[in-house]
């Protein structure tokens, strides 16, 4: 055999290889719709799940005693009303009859006292323990004081009431987060720890299958006691790389995806998918930490310097892509009632003779960021703004963890970071990220102190009536803005793409809306 | 030879103490504490304190080791942090699918390594060898995740031959099989080729074409049989790292592989998944050294298996 013999026979047995393995599309299931997870989720018990992820799958398989309506108000869940005592403390809600867990056996209110005692109870480990820390006796039951919780009380089989220590106004919003949903102790008790991957609730859907680092497969319930799916079921395919992601998507194999950064130009410009692109106004709010509790920013007028010296409105529109609304207060914009003025706007004139003003000008601080391609472009930005005006940054950038641990022990001087809601109420943009009581881990990790902030918001929080609640919030946002802790950026728009086969999708500012019932194919 | 063996193996367990302790220690002294990351933004501190205890991350490094190495001694891994799964059937899981991506990289590897090699080595100096040497250069330089990306856009989304991301049948394993043999065909070609042009010099070539022996027997019954000691080398570290994961490859293609699962224990600093994955890494490697040695004394009788001979 000569040498072109050889080389013809390589091809030719590379090429049958090819015709014979041929094909590109998955085997896709029919009635079902594929979505894509870029990361495993780590558990689907409701009492340990902290992540996005797993929030949005879990928010598929249970239910919780209220939930949240297209326009962020309450409604009913499995609770079919609840009434509220006029001192805000006392909490009675009717369960609906008929409602089932996966197991087939029916939702009674005991169940929500297990659930709920069960995420108080230190051996669980619940990180979640905050959701409910509000009820009556809650502290007395985690630290082993108490064998029970005495501020939740069955009343009969679908009757609950819950009794708070203090009144606290968001309380509802709280129910609706994923910690609240029911399980079934005979399930819980089963499993063990293994709960987390074997989960049963009340939800539209059951899990099938879950292949951990490849995919989750939720098949639609029969005997769902509200709107049933119209899918059969839902696949998540969990592929951790953005253009792989896109890939699967043009070839028909994932109906709905986040549009990656990369790929949003393309995709807003492109004739035939940009019909087919979603948004929502994320309620979120992305800033830079200025650590109030040392030199130099524990001065004001270098807090207010900072503001006056970057373009956020430039950075939003070029390497944000407008994907974004400036905003003017920590508050997400779509859920403020009230208006909020722009107090430092870009001036760097100004921000020069205040550094100057107060012999500044030369030194060097630090900027602590994530390790994030998005975040990197951002920081360097920033960098350049600043030492225009005379101050040296220098960026460090961290592992997240590492991250974390160093802004929670208020390492550094400056800090990129964002928060997201967890359920959407102005006061958890307020309490968490600027009461003195939140220090470092708790959310606070700018140090701010305020008093007359701190006693604001607690005020919010108590006031039953829903105007003065926004009055004590307006005014602690106002002195927040006015302060300055943050340099506060954006609230971030998300998009989504889909396929044109996909029909009444819609896409929700917090995850754990979305129940999965309407897209249908 | 048995003895050999027995005794490379009973070299395993200082090697893997050594290995366990260094990974260890290297591990809990970067910064991040995997409880802050598993328990969200808003958890009690309480409730990490308590975390923290059943884990054990609170009591000092040295503890800590001895405890896994009890663990160890139990033929257990320990738990995962997060997913609560156990790391040992993690690992049995997925190390299957590792050994079918670097088996199906070492297929394609292997035949075309040597065959780009030997075709370079026997056109010496002619425009066949430059041409690739440069691609063999350009195999070498190529970023994985850059000629993944381009054989997934090429294969999957234009010629829609592929499946561009997925672990199954070998389908699936064909695009990530061909990126992740790209550098091994490019190290190969250059290791056959530089071994090949050194033995076409030697005297015994000379004498078998002197004594009119057809080309294709001088290169394949004479030339490969001397060569193959350094290339069974090359391709023996090249298996081995891949049986260790390719962790760009894997998350490139989503293949549910050792790399990517190290990957995301070493992001996540879930100690348990790093240790686990750095014990059978250290286990495999041995072995498959251990596999050469044997495979080196098999090619050439003069390479023996006992300690005095080396």
């Amino acid at each position: 055999m000569n040498l072109k013999n050889s080389i013809n026979l390589l091809l030719v047995t590379c090429y049958s290889l090819l015709v014979l393995t041929a094909c590109s599309s998955q085997n896709r299931l029919d009635g079902y719709i594929y979505y894509r997870l870029n990361t495993n989720p780590t558990t689907l018990d409701p009492a340990l799940i902290v992540d996005v992820t797993g929030g949005s799958i879990s928010a598929k398989l249970f239910n919780g005693l209220v939930r949240l309506g297209d326009d962020l108000s309450i409604q009913p869940d499995i609770a079919k009303n609840w009434s509220i005592s006029r001192d805000g403390l006392t909490y009675i809600f009717k369960l609906r009859y008929g409602v089932y867990f996966s197991n087939k056996r029916e939702v009674k209110s005991y169940d929500f006292k297990y659930s709920f005692k069960r995420i108080l109870d230190p051996k669980t480990r619940s990180p979640n323990t905050w959701v409910l820390e509000k009820i009556l006796c809650a502290d007395d039951f985690m630290k082993g004081r108490a064998g029970d919780v005495k501020g939740i009380r069955v009343i009969d089989d679908y009757t609950l009431e819950i009794r708070l220590k203090k009144p606290f106004s968001p309380f509802l919003s709280l129910l609706t987060m994923t910690a609240a949903y029911v399980v079934p102790q005979e399930e819980v008790d089963r499993w063990g720890p293994d709960f987390s991957s074997h989960p049963v609730g009340t939800g539209p859907f059951v899990l099938k299958e879950w292949l951990p680092n490849r995919e989750l497969k939720l098949e639609k319930r029969e005997g769902y006691f509200d709107v049933p799916a119209n899918v059969k079921g839902i696949i998540y395919r969990i592929i951790p790389e953005d253009l792989t992601t896109v890939t699967e998507f043009e070839l028909g194999n994932l109906d709905v995806i986040t549009i990656p950064v990369s790929e949003y130009s393309r995709y807003k410009n492109h004739p035939k998918r940009q019909g087919l692109i979603s948004s929502i106004k994320g309620l979120n709010t992305y800033y830079l930490g200025l650590n109030c509790s040392k030199p130099p920013f524990n001065n004001l007028s270098l807090r207010k310097a900072t503001n006056y010296a970057i373009d956020r409105e430039k950075i939003l529109h070029t390497i944000y892509e407008r994907r974004g609304r400036l905003a003017s207060g920590p508050v997400p914009d779509i859920m403020r009632k009230w208006d909020m003025p722009s107090y430092y706007e870009y001036n760097p004139e100004r921000a020069r003779e205040l550094i100057k003003k107060e012999g500044l000008d030369g030194i060097t601080i630090n900027l602590y960021i994530t390790a994030d391609q998005e975040v990197i472009d951002i920081a360097e930005v920033i960098q350049s703004y600043i030492r225009a005006v005379g101050i040296d940054i220098k960026i460090k950038q961290l592992e997240w963890s590492a991250y974390k641990e160093a802004i929670n022990k208020g390492e550094p001087d400056m800090f990129y970071l964002s928060w997201w809601a967890d359920y959407p109420d102005p006061e958890n943009f307020l309490f968490p990220l600027f009461h003195s009581s939140n220090h470092g881990a708790g959310g606070n990790r700018t140090r701010y102190i305020n008093l007359t902030v701190d006693s604001l918001i607690e005020k919010g929080q108590h006031a039953l009536d829903q105007k003065t609640r926004d009055s004590y919030y307006r005014q602690a946002e106002e002195i927040i803005v006015k302060e300055v802790p943050w340099v506060i950026f954006w609230h971030r728009t998300d998009f989504t793409i889909r396929q044109p086969w996909i029909k009444n999708y819609k896409i929700y500012p917090i995850y754990s809306m979305d129940k999965g019932t309407e897209v249908s194919l | 030879m048995n003895t050999y063996l027995l005794k490379r193996l009973f070299l395993l367990v200082p090697l893997l103490l050594g290995v366990t302790l260094l990974t260890f220690t290297l591990t809990k002294a970067l910064p991040g504490d995997p409880v802050l990351s598993m328990v969200g933004e808003r958890a009690q501190p309480e409730v990490i304190e308590k975390i923290r205890k059943e884990l054990g991350t609170d009591k000092n490094v040295f503890s800590q080791y001895l405890g896994y190495v009890g663990l160890m001694l139990k033929g257990e891994f320990g738990r995962s942090y997060y997913t609560n799964r156990k790391v040992f059937d993690d690992i049995l899981l997925k190390f299957p699918n590792t050994l079918k991506l670097a088996l199906g990289a070492m297929i394609i590897a292997i035949p075309v390594g040597l065959f780009l090699g030997f075709i370079s080595a026997y056109k010496k100096d002619t425009i066949t060898d430059r041409v690739i040497s440069s691609l063999s250069v350009t195999g070498l330089s190529l970023p994985v995740f850059w000629s993944g990306l381009l054989l997934m856009l090429f294969f999957s989304l234009k010629l829609k031959l592929f499946p561009p991301s997925g672990t199954g049948d070998i389908r699936f394993l064909i695009l990530p099989s061909i990126t992740l043999s790209l550098p091994a065909i490019a190290t190969l070609t250059r290791v056959t080729r530089t071994t090949l042009i050194e033995i076409y010099d030697m005297p015994f070539v000379a004498t078998a074409r002197a004594k009119g022996i057809t080309e294709l027997k001088i290169n394949f019954i004479h030339v490969f049989k001397n060569a193959f000691i350094p290339l069974v080398t090359v391709i023996g570290l090249d298996f081995g790292s891949y049986l260790n994961g390719a962790v760009l490859t894997e998350t490139i293609f989503g293949w549910d592989g050792i790399g990517r699962f190290t990957m995301e224990g070493i992001i996540k600093r879930d100690y348990p998944v790093i240790m686990g994955c750095i014990i059978v890494g250290t286990i495999i490697f041995v072995l498959i050294n251990l596999l050469v040695d044997v495979i080196y004394h098999y090619l050439d009788p003069r390479v023996r298996l006992h300690e005095n001979s080396r």
